[in-house]
């Protein structure tokens, strides 16, 4: 089985996460794999394929980088919930502490078993930090 | 278990606890929390006390931050939170405070059956409401609406779902605020929150939402079940759903913008997702009537549930809804933010009362119940977990001078989703739960082993102590027969 890009912090009612990456392009999309694999599972049978894909151009301006960060995972939350589709690839173009151009790359909700549903991505105890090898994020998810 | 929390509590009483102004810089009043010993201790081991602290930071705070016994960690508010502020004194409104399921709430309803006359039924039940009632992440309704009358639900609430068909006027005396919060203002709602509310309407959601067939097990005051027609053994139906996207919606929507505002308004709190604006500024307008849309559109919902539920039991029983006497005794919110009057000091003030995993609870008299509720006193739907029981209480004029006329919302969580996932076997809670004549449908069985009684703390505890505190008083208790989960 493959190695989740995440794991689990204690929280009494909601889900918090603690994600890492070498750098904050794969911080993102760490995070964001990371809310879509709790979301949703593929249906054994389903390979994404060029075919059935459904991508999404994202672009997201911020004051700062936290607010980049809640930004991107809840802008991803709501295309998912009103285009019915469940993200599993994302493309990160270009990011910076105030810019974000990324495509996400899915398919049609019905092709997955949904497990979980995310309300938000909020900024309770939200930290994003440099670490001597890369960059780690907590957060914590309304569910 | 998580570390305990180290900070400064005063006992008032056996039922109440101080959390002084002076534990932390910035607070402008103390923090209250409605608790006995027991309880306090598993609210001890998260952060939801300093929550409750971090909430009498909010600029206009009014006598202080309160918390009711089911009180939990949240995001911003802890659950089980209520604040009031003054408009006039700089009082700020929090998307926050209300959270991302705006008007999520619950709704009973009584039936004339009595448990020996169905007790073969419930399983059909069951299976027919799983499948007749959209439920579960992305579900969507049969109740189809267009882009112009989506506009509409905004603003009439359950009034729309009732001249559709889909219920009676008396369905809207029965509900907080008649179902329909005036000023809302649905240009104050993003395309994106339309959208991502479009046929949902009808649809129970998922995680803690649920649909339940109840037996009243416990009666506590004779008068006041005479008063809602309700005795030992009788069927209750209770209904727990909120806005479902569009509220998440507008929520994400206005924390966004009011995290601007922390720097234009100059409001100092200890965290972000405390964001807050003025209720009287440009921002504050704008969120409040975008959120009265988004509870506006969660009571339309609750309604088509109910309507959905009654044509299950038609469908079941061959008679029709009134026959079988299902008639709602009342729906509360319990994620909202209202402008209401209240005593403060004696003198009348309007405030802007937060309440987030908190259920108003009006006395007998006040102005904003029905005439049918007006002896009684508010009735307020406290729903607990799966396995144990659930509770009809009535609101006090205690309440209205103590916790402006809040009380409590449900059993609270004690157990985390993911520790509950760790230490449950489904198989076995779902035997378990069988034993006990409790038969659970749900679209996930995640869901089953997350929302598991252990994961939630002993709701006769938490009604206990609202009952001995006089905030709210018990009327009757309930224990479920059958559950539809998300």
């Amino acid at each position: 089985m493959k190695v989740k890009p995440y794991k689990f912090i204690e929280h009494t009612a909601d889900l918090g996460i603690r994600v890492k990456g070498k750098s904050l392009k794969e911080l993102f999309n760490n995070a964001a794999l990371a809310v879509f694999d709790i979301i949703a599972e593929k249906a054994a049978s389903f390979k994404l394929q060029a075919s059935s894909c459904r991508k999404v151009i994202i672009k997201q301006k911020a004051d700062n980088l936290e607010e980049l960060f809640i930004n991107w995972l809840n802008e991803l939350l709501s295309l998912s919930a009103t285009k019915e589709v469940i993200f599993e690839d994302f493309k990160i173009d270009k990011l910076d502490e105030h810019n974000l151009e990324a495509i996400a790359v899915g398919s049609d909700m019905e092709n997955y078993k949904v497990n979980t549903e995310i309300k938000a991505a909020t900024y309770h105890e939200l930290k994003i930090v440099k670490t001597p090898v890369g960059w780690l994020a907590e957060v914590i998810l309304d569910v | 278990m998580s570390e305990l929390w180290q900070g400064s509590l005063e006992k008032i009483d056996d039922y109440r606890w101080r959390i002084p102004k002076s534990y932390k810089g910035g607070m402008r009043v103390p923090g209250i929390i409605y608790a006995d010993e027991k309880l306090l201790k598993d609210i001890r081991h998260d952060k939801a006390l300093e929550q409750v602290a971090n909430v009498a930071f909010l600029p206009g705070i009014v006598h202080a931050s309160l918390a009711m016994p089911d009180i939990h960690w949240g995001y911003g508010f802890s659950i089980g939170g209520v604040a009031a502020t003054d408009p006039e004194n700089s009082g700020v409104i929090s998307p926050g405070g209300v959270g991302f399921d705006i008007n999520c709430g619950v709704r009973m309803l009584k039936t004339n059956f009595q448990y020996d006359e169905i007790k073969n039924k419930i399983k059909d039940l069951v299976y027919v409401l799983f499948s007749d009632i959209p439920s579960g992440l992305g579900s969507k309704g049969d109740i189809r609406v267009s882009a112009k009358e989506e506009k509409e639900i905004l603003v009439k609430g359950a009034k729309w779902a009732v001249e559709k068909g889909y219920g009676t006027q008396e369905d809207l005396e029965c509900t907080e605020e008649y179902g329909a919060i005036q000023g809302a203002d649905p240009l104050a709602v993003s395309d994106r929150a339309y959208e991502r509310g479009k046929a949902q309407s009808g649809t129970l959601g998922s995680g803690n939402h649920f649909l339940e067939i109840q037996v009243i097990d416990q009666l506590y005051d004779r008068d006041s079940c005479d008063a809602f027609g309700l005795n030992l053994g009788q069927i209750t139906i209770m209904i727990h759903s909120g806005s479902r996207g569009l509220g998440y919606q507008v929520c994400d929507d206005y924390t966004k913008s009011m995290i601007h505002c922390l720097q234009k308004y100059n409001i100092n709190v200890p965290d972000r997702q405390l964001a807050c604006a003025p209720v009287n500024s440009q921002e504050g307008k704008a969120y409040l009537g975008a959120m009265k849309c988004a509870a506006n559109y969660a009571w339309a919902n609750r309604q088509c549930l109910m309507y959905l539920t009654r044509k299950v039991f038609e469908k079941v029983f061959g008679i029709s809804w009134q026959k079988m006497g299902m008639f709602l005794i009342y729906d509360v919110a319990h994620n909202i933010a209202k402008i209401e009057k209240h005593l403060v000091n004696g003198q009348e003030k309007t405030l802007c009362v937060h309440r987030k995993g908190a259920t108003r609870a009006f006395g007998a008299g006040h102005p904003a119940l029905p005439q049918r509720y007006k002896k009684t006193g508010q009735p307020v739907i406290i729903p607990g977990d799966m396995g144990r029981n659930s509770y009809l209480l009535v609101g006090t004029k205690k309440a209205e001078e103590e916790t402006f006329g809040s009380t409590c919302h449900g059993a609270g969580r004690v157990k985390s989703r993911t520790a509950a996932a760790k230490s449950i076997n489904v198989d076995v809670l779902l035997k378990e739960l069988e034993s006990k004549g409790i038969i659970v449908k749900a679209s996930g069985r995640n869901t089953i082993v997350e929302e598991a009684p252990q994961a939630y703390k002993d709701v006769n505890e938490v009604v206990d102590v609202v009952h001995n505190a006089g905030i709210s008083k018990r009327v009757c208790r309930m224990r479920p027969l059958g559950v539809i989960k998300g």
